[in-house]
Formats: structure tokens, sequence, C-alpha cells
């Protein structure tokens, strides 16, 4: 997924379809909104965010789970096998971006990227609804021109790679908007 | 004028600060990371005392028919049921409890849960063994067949069964502080030195229980045993404190949340109850106290100090597993 912050107004659209989508109980969140503000004034910056699972390519929840729940799909997103899942939360805890959390119905949830939505051939839920475009279902491995082009000549990052977990998220940052 | 610059986030997210149920691990945790650091202590004190024994006859008086002092024995027991306790309260946290099947069907090298479930299966037949070969001549007593079986087969080689114990016993005792540091998303927990921490925190945890337990002619060893392993769980905690505050920003934050920290917990704070229960009243009180028992002065009520260093090992892993998911993620 590319998530362009120069065109995101944390609208929170993203957060209330994916809870709409995925049954998301009351009080949790598969996805969620950041608003990061700094500088000094009258220099000061904004970015908004929509943010979620990374999918990491050298996930730690996967490489903690004591039951092979938390695996990688074929697609190579990470996934939850509920009935494998024991609700131990080591997942949770080695999680760097607090991405999971315990479902009431006792199992560890979090975004599964709308697989279900994915193999209909459709966009995820949070992608379909934002106002904006800023949130882009990319596949990295056969990148669009459109993709491209988006990409081309911004300063793209991933969050926390020194944590050397390999997400598949790349946000725009916000820094690339004119006069930023 | 950096220092007059701002960096504000506002999240969306649901968090455990505002939320308490998402918390990761409550009080269940801290407790069972306590109970088997003591049961992985008793069972390393323990055999260490049947090899001296039967090997240097160092030690208390045995009790006849090859069974060893009171306190051996009471301590032998005590270990897989402390443990077996421990389990339950690990059990009772998971989400799915009825799930616990799943650990069993796969062996994850490189998940700790994974290895810690089948440490602590591995546990038990050994011990429990030890458990029952101390205490022979009042298992004989029942007259049960198939135990008596088991004692006839394996009363010649108790030194082994215990000495294999001793390896057991550290393998738990260090697990339970593994179990934490392999997790590098939280920065207080990600220290290796915290599975020693554990293992020193848990053996003067149980020559503390031993102590209490032992007869008037055999507390003197296990207050040894206490005082020198409270002298080095105050390096090694002075180790893992010193190596969070010189390390970098991350897990430097995370060490003055614990040393520091204000945050409440049963109406203290973190500091309060790191240095004035943990390290105070439960390490260098008792360690004074024991210290002038063995001088020979008078201290009224000896039952004190051991009840001092128990507390302050329970207190240990909950400060350690709440100041770990109440400071921020890896940054």
């Amino acid at each position: 997924m590319v998530i362009d912050t120069r065109v995101c107004v944390g609208c929170s659209a993203c957060v209330y379809a994916c809870k709409q989508e995925n049954n998301v109980p009351e009080g949790y969140c598969r996805d969620w909104v950041v608003q990061e503000s700094g500088g000094e004034y009258p220099k000061l910056t904004m970015e908004n965010r929509s943010e979620r699972c990374q999918h990491c390519e050298n996930a730690p929840c996967v490489t903690y789970c004591p039951t092979r729940a938390s695996h990688y799909a074929e697609d190579g997103t990470v996934q939850i096998n509920r009935s494998l899942c024991t609700g131990c939360k080591a997942c949770m805890a080695a999680c760097p971006y607090d991405a999971r959390y315990v479902h009431p119905e006792g199992y560890v949830d979090k975004c599964s990227l709308c697989k279900h939505r994915i193999e209909q051939g459709l966009e995820t839920a949070c992608v379909s609804i934002c106002p904006t475009g800023s949130l882009n279902l990319v596949d990295f491995n056969n990148m669009d021109e459109k993709t491209k082009e988006l990409l081309k000549g911004k300063i793209v990052y991933r969050q926390k790679e020194h944590a050397g977990t390999e997400p598949s998220l790349q946000w725009i940052s916000a820094s690339n908007k004119p006069g930023a | 004028m950096l220092a007059t610059a701002v960096n504000e986030i506002v999240s969306t997210k649901i968090n455990p600060n505002v939320v308490p149920h998402l918390h990761i691990w409550e009080w269940h945790i801290p407790l069972y990371l306590f109970l088997g650091g003591l049961a992985g202590g008793l069972l390393v004190i323990t055999s260490i005392m049947i090899v001296l024994k039967r090997k240097f006859g160092i030690g208390p008086r045995d009790q006849g028919d090859g069974c060893p002092c009171l306190a051996v024995r009471i301590g032998s027991v005590l270990s897989p049921t402390l443990l077996g306790i421990g389990m339950l309260f690990l059990f009772l946290d998971l989400a799915h409890p009825l799930y616990v099947w799943a650990f069993y069907t796969t062996i994850q090298p490189t998940s700790p849960m994974s290895a810690g479930s089948w440490i602590l299966i591995a546990f038990f037949p050994l011990a429990i063994l030890q458990a029952m070969l101390v205490n022979k001549r009042q298992l004989r007593g029942f007259n049960i067949e198939p135990i008596n079986k088991v004692i006839d087969w394996t009363e010649n080689h108790m030194t082994i069964v215990a000495l294999v114990n001793a390896h057991i016993g550290v393998g738990i005792g260090i697990y339970t502080g593994i179990l934490l540091s392999f997790f590098s998303a939280r920065p207080l927990w990600s220290s290796s030195i915290l599975g020693m921490l554990f293992l020193v925190s848990g053996i003067s945890s149980a020559a503390a229980l031993m102590l209490l337990l032992a007869p008037e002619d055999e507390k003197p060893v296990y207050s040894m045993i206490d005082a020198n392993a409270i002298w080095i769980e105050l390096m090694t905690v002075g180790l893992f404190v010193l190596g969070g505050l010189t390390g970098s920003a991350n897990t430097h934050g995370a060490m003055m949340h614990l040393i520091t920290g204000d945050i409440n917990l049963a109406g203290m704070s973190y500091m309060f109850w790191f240095w004035g229960i943990f390290i105070a009243s439960g390490l260098v009180v008792p360690l004074l106290l024991e210290f002038l028992e063995a001088a020979g002065v008078h201290i009224r009520f000896p039952n004190v100090a051991p009840v001092m260093v128990l507390f302050g090992g329970l207190i240990l892993r909950f400060l350690i597993v709440f100041a770990g998911q109440t400071y921020h993620t890896f940054m």
C-alpha cells in the first residue's frame, strides 16, 4: 500500500469503512488516523496519515507466534488463523507498530488487508472509501505506471525501518507538498 | 532553536492508556513468572543440596532411609506444585484457553513462547520423580503398587536425577526472563541480562521460602544461600539498570520510565516500588538482617527477612511486566 499523506485530510473514513466491513467490535480498531504536527511557529508542518498493520516481510508477530496462527499468506500479507490462535498475545508484544488487539471472541485480530475483498478483485474497504485518493493499493512486485508516476521524485518513507521488519507500507511524506 | 520546536502526535488509535483492556499482559503473567522463578529456584537448590550431601557429605543431616533433610523434601514437592499453579495463571491469561492444545501441535524454534510451553512440560516428569524419591519413606507407607515400582526402579539414581534437575531448574529460571527479553519491540524488556536477573531472583526467593519452612537446625544453610543470591541479584539488577541507562535513547527512556517513573501502580509510583520496595526492602534490608543474624546478633522476628525477599521478587515481576508495556513501543 502507498499512502499519500499530501492529500490525507484525516477524515477517518478509512477507519469507519474498515470497522463496518470487518465487523470490528466497539472500542477496537484495525486502522487509525495519526496527525503529526511539528516545527517552530510560524514554520509549522502537519502530516495526516492512515495507519494499520504493515504486513512486514520479516514480521516479528509470525516469528514469535508459538502455534503458526500468525503466518504469511501466499500473496505475502500477514494473516491470522483464528482456529490456531490461543490468544497468548506474544505477537502483540512483538509488534513494533502496535497493530494488533485481542478480539472479545478470544483471538488476536488486526488488518487483513481485506483479503476476502482482494480475492474477489475488489479493493480494500479503506482504499475504496478514501475521498482524496490518499490510500493506494499497490503490488510492489508488479508496479503499474500510475504508481510509478505517483512515487516519482517524492520523499517516500517506511515506518521504523530500523526495526528490521521490512514493512510493506510506504508513505509519501507531507514534506513533498509545495511550500512545506 | 531546536529547543522551542514542537512535535505533537494526535492519534485516533485506541490504546491501552485510554482503554485498559488493550494491555497485553496483566496480573496473571507477572504472577506466573514469579511462581515459575520460584519453582526453578526450588528445584536448583533442592537438587544441589541432594548432590552435595550424597557426593560430598555437605549439608544438613539426612532423615534416614536415604531421605534428605526436611526442607529439601518440602522444597522438592513445592517446586512442581508452584509451577503447576503458575501454569494455571498462564492458562487463564490466554484469550482462548480451550485452544491451549495448539501449543503442542508444533515446535517453533524462533518463538520463545513455543520453547517455553515445551520446557514447562519437560520440567514435570523429573521434578515429580525427585519429589517422590525424597519422600519415598512416606510414599511407601501408602503402599500403592505403581508408585512403589517407580521408586524401586529409580531410588539408586537419585543423584543423577538431582543433577539433571539442577540444570532444568536453571533453564526454567532463565526462561522466565528470556520470555520477555526476546521482544525487541519493548525497549525495557529487550535486555539479555533479564534472564539472569529472573534466575537469581528466583533462587533468592526460593532460598527465602526454604528458610521460612526449614526447621531451626537447617535454617543457617538457607540463610547463607539466600544472602549470597541476594548479593548476586543486587549486582545483576545494577547491570540491568546500567545497561538500560547507557543504551540508546529508546532503552534509556524505558529504564528511566521504570526507575524514576511516576506511573501509578496500586497507589504508588514505579519509582517508589522499584527503589523502596524492590531494592531497599526486598534486597538491601533482608541482606543486612541475614548478615547480622549470621554474625550472631539476635533478630527478634527472623521470618521478616525471607518474607521481604519473597515480596520483593513478586514486585520485580510486576514492575518489569507493567513498566515494559506502559512505555511506548520501539521507536
